[in-house]
């Protein structure tokens, strides 16, 4: 029986687990684990649907690992610099390094860095110790930590044991929070230098928010750390500092007006991130990755090799914390080489990996030392919402991995449901953009004219998605 | 032939298994001569990962039982519900709430237990590992990493640091600032598990074999059989027991039980709102279901009622799946505590099952997980 000591990759919190082959895939829970006490979210409990087994494929005919990292190479070279190389960071820390060389000509992170101030970027990669949290003495949020990053209620439950104040500037009253504002409302919100700020930062924020919660931040002196979604975010991050990046937005618009032709895509399924419009017109997409996905059945090339829990390696969570995989797994890299024309040995990448963090050796239960620089003035805008109704979509690990979960509902207030004469059981239509859809609703303290969704309805643009409600 | 009721003071005749192995390696050393002598085909023993954990994994492999980790303090396992639904030919160490899964997993023919061998751990209460290396740095002002070897002696808890220092703090001292064991293992009964085929511990073992040999008590005829395999193979020795250690035994084993009859009284105190307390406590869950998950007393696989009844779109204030949990435990929960340890949002689980539990299970006078005698009084599977 295989048991491998691993990190759950529903999001970039670190959470320690166990897989167990036995047959089939099982979770375990990993006590000893310095984020989570070996606890996991209903995401880390649906592992084994994730690990689904995966095959190289050329256009849909099996086909071993080499031969499909050489067709990969071939249809790069052949695309003539009209390639872009995607990672969100779900690898290990020594694959990111070993891609950023092959990426070079273009590569994205999804995250827009570009439009945010530099000296910010140390502030958006690495966030505090969650033993900071627990400790603090007024805490906001601007996340739904129950949907988005459910293994930090816990931390702030503890703060609020040790007396702190939680304020969530959220759509949903939060059970745990003591004060709810409402995002719109958030002039209301009093900040000091004993506050801290929770908030998110993902290919899909919209980065007039992001300036804004880092600019309530800067002028009060308060605290501020940004949760990721991706398992290895920090990593990637850290990893990509000095690389010339492209916003996941710059990259949709180079497909859609023809000057990239071939996606090249690390750990990375954009289904869903990406536009399928947009997707349908490239000539090749290729996805190296460790488990079925999405967009697996319909990438050009499909370069398979071990799921994340049997690879050698190392990531880098929310805090900064370094933790070392527990497989021995190096195909990833094995592939890179050959897309890459060269050959990448594990070694020289894991010290340049450790040289980066200034340590040693990696120690899951100490976390490197980081420089957490200040940051300047931020330009902060006041965006209103000027829809009637609006969708919002909360994205949390289910969404990102086009998983299925069980909430195929939206939530909405009781004075909707009253407006509308919803009928207990039934659903709400939800119109936009030409196109609408039915769907149940759950009942919850949402704010008036909001619909909150953890799904995928296919009719949203964006995180905020105006749309017409009707019975 | 060794018979159910005998009691012996035994040891591994390995002396590598001695060395490693707690109390004279008796377990280790019984457990790999029912995989040698074919007596199971598989043992279930604890791969360490650290000094304050260990996973279990299921073998074939004799050697891997000879190396396995033993018993560790910070390692609150869950064996029952590793061997559910597998169909093995089983033999695994236990405490005493393991002990009352298997038997509860059996109850619901998810074990065999004609099928499995249990050697039963004597057990005074396991701690978490991430509370333990706290406990460490904040009581012990000693760094985790420096630890060699824990142990439990006369109402202390002992660590003994890589430079051969001793540094010991009384469990009562311990629990009142916080640490120290699980909160259920403090009021658990069970400390010596006469529910499993062996009863295994330290507590009994008297003057030069103090520390150097394993009290070892058979409980049935399994018992009997697997103690005589590991004998006739030549793996461990007996002798039995002087007087003194039997009764050095019950002495233990009673103040430890009058000791958790306390701390149930501390942690149960009358409610005034009921409804508001368990609703309040639930108010944070995250329908992750990982209580249903680790509950060793639940076989109902992923279709059950808890989950069938429930729907995350409910708006209800206590949703129809923690409902349909505290009827199920009422008659079931043996409050091993692991649903408190995995809970994402720290709620006291254990504890809101017990409420229902404890006055339930009083009025039935019925344990679960202590014997067959009698079914699960919600879950009766009746044969056709």
């Amino acid at each position: 029986m295989n048991v491998y000591s691993t990190i759950c990759p529903g999001c970039n919190f670190g959470c320690g687990l166990y897989i167990r082959e036995n047959g089939k895939v099982e979770v375990d829970f990993r006590k000893s684990s310095p984020a989570n006490a070996g606890k996991l979210c209903r995401f880390g409990m649906s592992l084994s649907r994730l690990y689904s087994p995966v095959k190289s494929m050329v256009d849909g005919k099996e086909t071993a690992l080499p031969e499909a990292a050489k067709e990969a190479a071939k249809r790069i070279s052949a695309s003539k610099g009209s390639t872009a190389f995607l990672s969100f960071g779900n690898t290990t820390c020594e694959e990111l390094l070993a891609f950023q060389k092959l990426a070079e000509p273009y590569l994205c992170t999804g995250a827009n860095f570009e439009a945010l101030p530099k000296d910010t970027y140390q502030t958006l990669s690495v966030g505090i110790p969650y033993s900071e949290i627990e400790v603090a003495k007024h805490i906001v949020l601007f996340i739904d930590p129950y949907e988005q990053y459910p293994l930090i209620v816990r931390r702030l439950l503890s703060a609020k044991k040790r007396e702190a104040k939680i304020t969530s500037v959220w759509w949903k009253d939060l059970p745990l929070a003591d004060e709810n504002i409402r995002p719109a409302d958030v002039s209301k919100l009093k900040l000091t230098k004993d506050s801290l700020v929770i908030a998110d930062f993902h290919p899909l924020s919209d980065v007039e928010q992001v300036m804004n919660v880092l600019s309530l931040a800067g002028n009060a002196g308060a605290k501020i750390t940004f949760l990721k979604p991706f398992v290895n975010s920090t990593g990637a991050y850290i990893i990509s500092k000095d690389a010339k990046q492209k916003s996941l937005g710059q990259l949709v618009e180079d497909i859609n007006k023809g000057t990239i032709k071939t996606l090249f895509c690390l750990e990375s399924d954009p289904y869903g991130i990406i536009p399928q419009e947009t997707l349908g017109k490239l000539t090749n997409l290729i996805i190296q990755t460790g488990q079925a996905g999405a967009l697996t059945t319909k990438a050009n090339v499909v370069i398979a090799h071990e799921p994340l829990y049997k690879k050698k390696g190392t990531l880098i969570n929310n805090e900064g914390r370094a933790s070392a995989l527990g497989g021995a797994g190096t195909n990833g890299l094995e592939a890179l080489g050959i897309v890459a024309g060269t050959k990448f040995e594990f070694d020289p990448l894991h010290e340049s990996v450790k040289k980066m963090l200034g340590i040693s050796a990696v120690d899951e239960f100490t976390i490197p030392k980081y420089e957490r620089p200040q940051y300047g003035a931020v330009q902060a805008s006041a965006k209103p919402i000027e829809a009637k109704n609006a969708l919002v979509s909360v994205y949390n690990p289910f969404m990102w991995y086009g998983l299925a979960d069980d909430n195929d509902f939206v939530e909405l207030n009781l004075g909707m449901v009253r407006a509308l004469k919803l009928l207990k059981g039934g659903n709400i239509r939800i119109k936009s953009n030409g196109s609408s859809i039915e769907k149940k609703f759950k009942v919850s303290p949402v704010q008036d004219n909001i619909l909150l969704t953890g799904k995928r309805l296919g009719i949203e643009k964006g995180t905020l998605t105006p749309v017409e409600v009707s019975r | 032939m060794m018979q159910k009721g005998e009691m012996y003071v035994g040891w591994s005749t390995k002396e590598d298994v001695r060395k490693r192995g707690g109390s004279g390696g008796l377990v280790t050393s019984v457990l790999a001569a029912a995989l040698e002598k074919k007596l199971v085909d598989a043992v279930v023993v604890l791969k360490k990962m650290n000094e304050f954990e260990a996973v279990p994994v299921i073998t074939s492999d004799v050697n891997e039982v000879l190396n396995s980790a033993g018993s560790l303090h910070s390692v609150p396992s869950n064996f029952a519900k590793l061997i559910a639904n597998k169909n093995l030919k089983v033999a695994l160490p236990a405490k005493g709430c393991d002990v009352r899964g298997i038997i509860e997993q059996g109850k619901r023919s998810a074990i065999n237990l004609d099928n499995t061998f249990v050697l039963g751990l004597n057990c005074g209460g396991s701690m978490h590992p991430v509370m333990t290396r706290e406990m460490l740095e904040v009581m012990y002002k000693i760094k985790p990493e420096d630890v060699h070897v824990e142990e439990i002696e006369k109402g202390k808890l002992i660590f003994e640091t890589r430079d051969g220092k001793e540094h010991a703090i009384t469990i009562d001292e311990l629990e009142e600032k916080g640490y120290g064991r699980r909160e259920n293992c403090r009021y658990c009964t069970i400390k010596i598990p006469n529910n499993a085929d062996l009863a295994c511990g330290n507590w009994g073992v008297t003057g030069d074999l103090a520390g150097k040999a394993t009290f070892v008590e058979i409980n049935s005829e399994k018992g009997a059989r697997l103690l005589q395999n590991a004998v006739d193979a030549g793996y461990v020795q007996l002798q039995k027991p002087d007087e003194k250690g039997v009764a050095a035994r019950a002495k233990i084993k009673g103040a430890m039980e009058g000791l958790s009859k306390k701390w149930k009284d501390k942690v149960f105190v009358p409610l005034d709102n009921k409804l508001e307390y368990f609703r309040k406590e639930l108010e944070n869950c995250i329908d992750c279901g990982a209580c249903k998950s680790v509950c060793p007393t639940c076989s109902c696989g992923d279709v059950s009622k808890c989950t069938e009844f429930h729907y995350r779109g409910d708006a209800y204030k206590m949703s129809m799946y923690h409902l349909v949990r505290f009827l199920h435990l009422a008659d079931s929960c043996i409050g091993c505590g692991q649903c408190s340890d995995v809970c994402p949002v720290d709620i006291p689980l254990a504890r809101l099952y017990r409420r229902f539990a404890n006055s339930m299970q009083e009025e039935l006078k019925y344990e679960p997980g202590m014997d067959l005698r009698k079914p699960p009084y919600f879950e009766a599977k009746l044969e056709v």
